[in-house]
Protein backbone atom coordinates (compact mmCIF):
# COMPACT_ATOMS: atom_id res chain seq x y z
CA UNK A 1 0.00 0.00 0.00
CA UNK A 2 2.76 2.59 0.75
CA UNK A 3 4.48 2.78 -2.45
CA UNK A 4 1.30 3.91 -4.04
CA UNK A 5 0.52 7.51 -3.00
CA UNK A 6 3.82 8.52 -4.12
CA UNK A 7 3.62 6.71 -7.46
CA UNK A 8 0.77 8.51 -8.01
CA UNK A 9 1.97 12.24 -7.24
CA UNK A 10 4.23 11.80 -10.56
CA UNK A 11 1.75 10.20 -12.56
CA UNK A 12 -0.87 13.47 -11.53
CA UNK A 13 2.02 15.81 -12.66
CA UNK A 14 2.90 14.45 -15.98
CA UNK A 15 -1.57 14.79 -16.67
CA UNK A 16 -1.38 18.08 -16.15
CA UNK A 17 1.49 18.61 -17.89
CA UNK A 18 0.23 16.68 -21.18
CA UNK A 19 -3.39 18.71 -20.90
CA UNK A 20 -1.31 21.67 -21.07
CA UNK A 21 -4.04 24.02 -18.97
CA UNK A 22 -5.25 25.19 -22.23
CA UNK A 23 -8.00 27.91 -21.15
CA UNK A 24 -7.27 30.00 -24.01
CA UNK A 25 -9.57 28.72 -26.89
CA UNK A 26 -8.12 26.52 -30.37
CA UNK A 27 -7.34 28.19 -33.46
CA UNK A 28 -9.42 27.05 -36.86
CA UNK A 29 -7.96 27.63 -40.44
CA UNK A 30 -9.32 30.99 -41.02
CA UNK A 31 -10.85 29.41 -44.23
CA UNK A 32 -12.36 26.65 -42.39
CA UNK A 33 -16.29 26.20 -43.37
CA UNK A 34 -19.10 24.60 -41.63
CA UNK A 35 -22.53 24.84 -42.97
CA UNK A 36 -25.53 22.21 -42.83
CA UNK A 37 -25.98 20.09 -45.80
CA UNK A 38 -29.75 18.77 -45.30
CA UNK A 39 -31.89 20.24 -44.79
CA UNK A 40 -31.34 23.20 -46.89
CA UNK A 41 -33.17 26.69 -45.92
CA UNK A 42 -36.63 27.20 -45.87
CA UNK A 43 -37.09 23.13 -46.03
CA UNK A 44 -41.16 21.93 -44.78
CA UNK A 45 -40.80 18.96 -43.58
CA UNK A 46 -43.69 16.55 -42.42
CA UNK A 47 -44.48 16.06 -38.75
CA UNK A 48 -43.76 13.09 -36.57
CA UNK A 49 -41.48 12.04 -38.93
CA UNK A 50 -37.56 12.31 -38.32
CA UNK A 51 -35.10 14.05 -40.27
CA UNK A 52 -31.79 13.81 -41.43
CA UNK A 53 -29.01 16.90 -40.34
CA UNK A 54 -26.05 16.46 -42.61
CA UNK A 55 -22.83 18.49 -41.13
CA UNK A 56 -20.79 19.60 -43.52
CA UNK A 57 -17.46 21.18 -42.70
CA UNK A 58 -14.11 22.73 -45.17
CA UNK A 59 -10.55 22.99 -44.73
CA UNK A 60 -10.91 21.66 -41.11
CA UNK A 61 -11.51 18.09 -39.91
CA UNK A 62 -13.80 16.02 -37.13
CA UNK A 63 -11.99 14.88 -33.93
CA UNK A 64 -13.84 13.44 -31.08
CA UNK A 65 -14.06 14.77 -27.28
CA UNK A 66 -11.14 15.51 -25.88
CA UNK A 67 -8.99 14.44 -28.74
CA UNK A 68 -6.49 17.64 -29.51
CA UNK A 69 -5.07 17.31 -33.01
CA UNK A 70 -4.98 20.57 -34.96
CA UNK A 71 -7.41 22.03 -37.19
CA UNK A 72 -10.30 19.59 -35.85
CA UNK A 73 -12.91 20.05 -33.65
CA UNK A 74 -16.18 18.63 -33.17
CA UNK A 75 -20.12 19.64 -34.42
CA UNK A 76 -22.93 20.74 -32.26
CA UNK A 77 -26.32 21.72 -33.81
CA UNK A 78 -28.01 24.48 -32.06
CA UNK A 79 -31.87 24.27 -32.05
CA UNK A 80 -34.19 27.11 -31.85
CA UNK A 81 -31.23 29.05 -30.03
CA UNK A 82 -28.50 31.88 -30.46
CA UNK A 83 -24.59 31.54 -30.21
CA UNK A 84 -23.33 30.77 -26.89
CA UNK A 85 -21.09 32.34 -25.40
CA UNK A 86 -17.58 32.88 -26.98
CA UNK A 87 -14.72 31.21 -25.21
CA UNK A 88 -16.77 29.62 -23.06
CA UNK A 89 -17.59 25.74 -22.98
CA UNK A 90 -21.04 25.18 -25.52
CA UNK A 91 -23.96 24.01 -23.28
CA UNK A 92 -25.40 20.61 -23.32
CA UNK A 93 -29.51 20.47 -23.27
CA UNK A 94 -31.83 20.03 -25.96
CA UNK A 95 -31.30 23.36 -27.56
CA UNK A 96 -27.19 22.17 -27.90
CA UNK A 97 -26.38 19.10 -29.28
CA UNK A 98 -23.32 17.66 -29.01
CA UNK A 99 -21.74 15.06 -30.99
CA UNK A 100 -18.50 14.31 -29.14
CA UNK A 101 -18.39 10.95 -30.96
CA UNK A 102 -17.36 12.43 -34.05
CA UNK A 103 -20.29 12.11 -35.99
CA UNK A 104 -21.10 13.77 -39.05
CA UNK A 105 -24.87 13.79 -39.18
CA UNK A 106 -27.87 12.78 -36.77
CA UNK A 107 -31.53 12.33 -37.08
CA UNK A 108 -33.67 14.85 -35.05
CA UNK A 109 -37.91 15.14 -34.50
CA UNK A 110 -38.90 18.46 -33.50
CA UNK A 111 -42.36 19.49 -33.36
CA UNK A 112 -44.32 20.85 -35.41
CA UNK A 113 -43.86 24.67 -35.72
CA UNK A 114 -40.66 27.07 -36.99
CA UNK A 115 -37.65 25.93 -35.97
CA UNK A 116 -34.00 27.41 -36.59
CA UNK A 117 -30.65 25.03 -36.99
CA UNK A 118 -27.36 26.14 -36.91
CA UNK A 119 -23.87 24.22 -36.78
CA UNK A 120 -21.29 25.61 -34.31
CA UNK A 121 -17.71 23.84 -33.97
CA UNK A 122 -16.30 23.18 -30.30
CA UNK A 123 -12.70 22.32 -29.85
CA UNK A 124 -11.61 19.52 -27.63
CA UNK A 125 -12.90 21.04 -24.23
CA UNK A 126 -16.17 22.32 -25.91
CA UNK A 127 -14.65 25.74 -26.16
CA UNK A 128 -15.74 27.51 -30.09
CA UNK A 129 -12.69 28.06 -31.88
CA UNK A 130 -10.95 31.72 -32.77
CA UNK A 131 -12.32 32.28 -35.08
CA UNK A 132 -15.62 30.51 -34.26
CA UNK A 133 -16.26 27.95 -36.96
CA UNK A 134 -19.78 28.55 -37.06
CA UNK A 135 -22.75 27.92 -39.91
CA UNK A 136 -25.28 30.25 -41.51
CA UNK A 137 -28.30 29.64 -38.89
CA UNK A 138 -31.11 28.00 -41.06
CA UNK A 139 -34.94 27.88 -40.55
CA UNK A 140 -36.79 25.02 -41.36
CA UNK A 141 -40.85 24.71 -41.02
CA UNK A 142 -42.52 21.13 -39.58
CA UNK A 143 -46.01 20.52 -40.58
CA UNK B 1 7.94 -2.18 -32.79
CA UNK B 2 10.67 -2.53 -29.74
CA UNK B 3 11.60 1.02 -29.60
CA UNK B 4 8.78 1.83 -29.55
CA UNK B 5 7.26 0.03 -26.53
CA UNK B 6 10.97 0.27 -24.73
CA UNK B 7 9.90 3.56 -23.93
CA UNK B 8 6.93 3.33 -22.73
CA UNK B 9 7.95 0.66 -20.48
CA UNK B 10 10.93 3.29 -19.41
CA UNK B 11 8.18 5.84 -19.06
CA UNK B 12 5.70 3.67 -17.07
CA UNK B 13 9.02 2.78 -14.63
CA UNK B 14 9.57 6.11 -14.33
CA UNK B 15 5.66 7.20 -13.33
CA UNK B 16 5.56 4.39 -10.67
CA UNK B 17 9.00 4.38 -8.81
CA UNK B 18 9.90 1.93 -5.98
CA UNK B 19 6.66 0.45 -7.48
CA UNK B 20 6.70 -3.35 -6.59
CA UNK B 21 7.20 -5.11 -10.23
CA UNK B 22 3.89 -7.54 -9.97
CA UNK B 23 0.91 -5.04 -8.51
CA UNK B 24 -2.20 -6.14 -10.16
CA UNK B 25 -4.35 -2.93 -9.05
CA UNK B 26 -1.80 -1.14 -10.62
CA UNK B 27 -1.68 -2.99 -13.87
CA UNK B 28 -5.49 -2.65 -15.28
CA UNK B 29 -5.07 0.78 -14.19
CA UNK B 30 -2.42 1.14 -17.01
CA UNK B 31 -3.49 2.65 -20.17
CA UNK B 32 -4.32 0.38 -22.95
CA UNK B 33 -1.12 -0.40 -25.06
CA UNK B 34 -2.69 -3.05 -27.28
CA UNK B 35 -0.78 -3.85 -30.18
CA UNK B 36 -1.35 -1.71 -32.96
CA UNK B 37 -1.95 -4.39 -35.31
CA UNK B 38 -5.24 -4.81 -33.89
CA UNK B 39 -8.15 -3.48 -35.73
CA UNK B 40 -11.23 -1.64 -34.09
CA UNK B 41 -14.81 -3.79 -33.75
CA UNK B 42 -17.05 -1.09 -36.03
CA UNK B 43 -20.40 -1.20 -35.22
CA UNK B 44 -22.39 -3.80 -37.16
CA UNK B 45 -24.89 -0.71 -38.48
CA UNK B 46 -21.89 1.81 -39.23
CA UNK B 47 -22.58 2.48 -42.99
CA UNK B 48 -20.01 4.75 -45.21
CA UNK B 49 -21.48 6.18 -47.92
CA UNK B 50 -20.95 9.18 -51.14
CA UNK B 51 -23.22 12.19 -50.28
CA UNK B 52 -21.14 13.47 -53.57
CA UNK B 53 -20.76 13.17 -56.27
CA UNK B 54 -23.58 10.13 -56.86
CA UNK B 55 -23.40 7.08 -58.90
CA UNK B 56 -23.17 7.62 -63.03
CA UNK B 57 -22.73 10.93 -62.46
CA UNK B 58 -20.66 13.44 -65.46
CA UNK B 59 -18.50 15.89 -64.45
CA UNK B 60 -17.90 18.71 -66.32
CA UNK B 61 -13.83 20.29 -65.88
CA UNK B 62 -12.61 17.12 -63.73
CA UNK B 63 -12.54 19.45 -60.57
CA UNK B 64 -15.09 18.31 -57.79
CA UNK B 65 -15.53 17.82 -53.72
CA UNK B 66 -15.97 14.35 -52.52
CA UNK B 67 -18.53 14.95 -49.49
CA UNK B 68 -17.79 11.61 -47.30
CA UNK B 69 -20.87 10.62 -45.47
CA UNK B 70 -20.78 8.19 -42.02
CA UNK B 71 -23.73 6.74 -40.37
CA UNK B 72 -23.73 5.29 -36.81
CA UNK B 73 -19.73 5.80 -36.35
CA UNK B 74 -17.81 8.92 -35.20
CA UNK B 75 -14.86 10.28 -37.41
CA UNK B 76 -11.47 11.09 -35.35
CA UNK B 77 -7.95 11.43 -36.96
CA UNK B 78 -5.56 8.78 -37.29
CA UNK B 79 -3.49 8.23 -33.91
CA UNK B 80 -6.75 8.45 -32.06
CA UNK B 81 -8.18 5.40 -30.15
CA UNK B 82 -11.58 6.62 -29.15
CA UNK B 83 -14.37 3.53 -29.74
CA UNK B 84 -16.36 3.40 -32.81
CA UNK B 85 -14.47 5.53 -34.83
CA UNK B 86 -12.13 5.86 -37.56
CA UNK B 87 -11.23 8.11 -40.75
CA UNK B 88 -12.12 8.08 -44.18
CA UNK B 89 -10.01 6.37 -47.39
CA UNK B 90 -11.36 7.19 -50.75
CA UNK B 91 -10.31 4.59 -53.14
CA UNK B 92 -9.73 5.50 -56.93
CA UNK B 93 -9.97 3.09 -59.84
CA UNK B 94 -8.88 0.60 -57.41
CA UNK B 95 -10.50 -2.37 -55.90
CA UNK B 96 -10.40 -3.12 -51.95
CA UNK B 97 -6.64 -3.62 -50.76
CA UNK B 98 -6.46 -6.04 -48.00
CA UNK B 99 -8.48 -6.09 -44.75
CA UNK B 100 -5.83 -7.03 -42.23
CA UNK B 101 -2.95 -4.48 -43.38
CA UNK B 102 -2.71 -1.02 -43.37
CA UNK B 103 -4.52 1.11 -46.41
CA UNK B 104 -1.53 1.85 -48.89
CA UNK B 105 -1.18 5.35 -49.31
CA UNK B 106 -0.92 6.33 -52.79
CA UNK B 107 -2.57 8.24 -55.58
CA UNK B 108 -5.20 5.48 -55.73
CA UNK B 109 -5.99 5.55 -52.10
CA UNK B 110 -6.31 9.19 -50.59
CA UNK B 111 -6.22 9.20 -46.82
CA UNK B 112 -8.21 11.52 -44.53
CA UNK B 113 -6.02 10.94 -41.49
CA UNK B 114 -6.86 15.04 -40.05
CA UNK B 115 -10.29 13.53 -39.64
CA UNK B 116 -11.76 15.30 -43.06
CA UNK B 117 -15.20 15.04 -44.25
CA UNK B 118 -14.91 16.46 -47.54
CA UNK B 119 -12.02 16.52 -50.02
CA UNK B 120 -11.57 18.69 -53.58
CA UNK B 121 -10.46 15.77 -56.30
CA UNK B 122 -9.24 16.56 -59.97
CA UNK B 123 -9.24 13.55 -62.27
CA UNK B 124 -8.50 13.45 -66.00
CA UNK B 125 -11.30 12.89 -68.34
CA UNK B 126 -12.61 9.37 -68.60
CA UNK B 127 -14.41 6.81 -65.93
CA UNK B 128 -13.54 6.45 -62.88
CA UNK B 129 -14.58 4.16 -59.83
CA UNK B 130 -14.62 5.88 -55.99
CA UNK B 131 -15.14 3.81 -53.16
CA UNK B 132 -15.01 5.07 -49.60
CA UNK B 133 -13.33 2.72 -46.62
CA UNK B 134 -12.75 3.72 -43.07
CA UNK B 135 -9.21 3.05 -41.27
CA UNK B 136 -8.73 2.92 -37.99
CA UNK B 137 -6.08 4.82 -36.15
CA UNK B 138 -3.62 2.84 -37.81
CA UNK B 139 -5.08 3.28 -41.24
CA UNK B 140 -6.21 -1.11 -40.79
CA UNK B 141 -10.03 -1.32 -41.90
CA UNK B 142 -11.97 -2.09 -38.79
CA UNK B 143 -13.88 -5.47 -38.39
CA UNK B 144 -16.28 -5.82 -40.23
CA UNK B 145 -14.77 -3.40 -42.76
CA UNK B 146 -16.82 -0.18 -42.83
CA UNK B 147 -16.63 0.13 -46.49
CA UNK B 148 -18.98 2.28 -49.49
CA UNK B 149 -20.49 0.83 -52.49
CA UNK B 150 -18.02 1.90 -55.20
CA UNK B 151 -19.33 4.05 -57.63
CA UNK B 152 -18.82 5.15 -61.12
CA UNK B 153 -18.34 8.87 -62.60
CA UNK B 154 -17.79 10.22 -65.54
CA UNK B 155 -15.17 12.72 -66.55
CA UNK B 156 -15.56 15.14 -69.24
Amino acid sequence: MRPRIPALAPALALAALLAGATAAATNAPANAYCYIGWPADGAVLPAGKPFRVWFGLRNMGVAPKGVAFENTGHHHLLIDTGLPAAGQVIPSDRNHLHFGAGETETMLDLPPGTHTLQLLMGDDQHIPHTPPVVSKRITITVR
Amino acid sequence: MRHTIVPALLLAAILHPGTAPAQPAQATAQPAHAPASVANNAPGSAQVYFIWPHDGSVINGGKFWVRMGLRNMGIAPKGTAVPNTGHHHLLIDTGLPSMTEPIPNDRNHLHFGAGETEARIELPPGTHTLQLLLGDKDHIPHKPPVVSKPITITVK
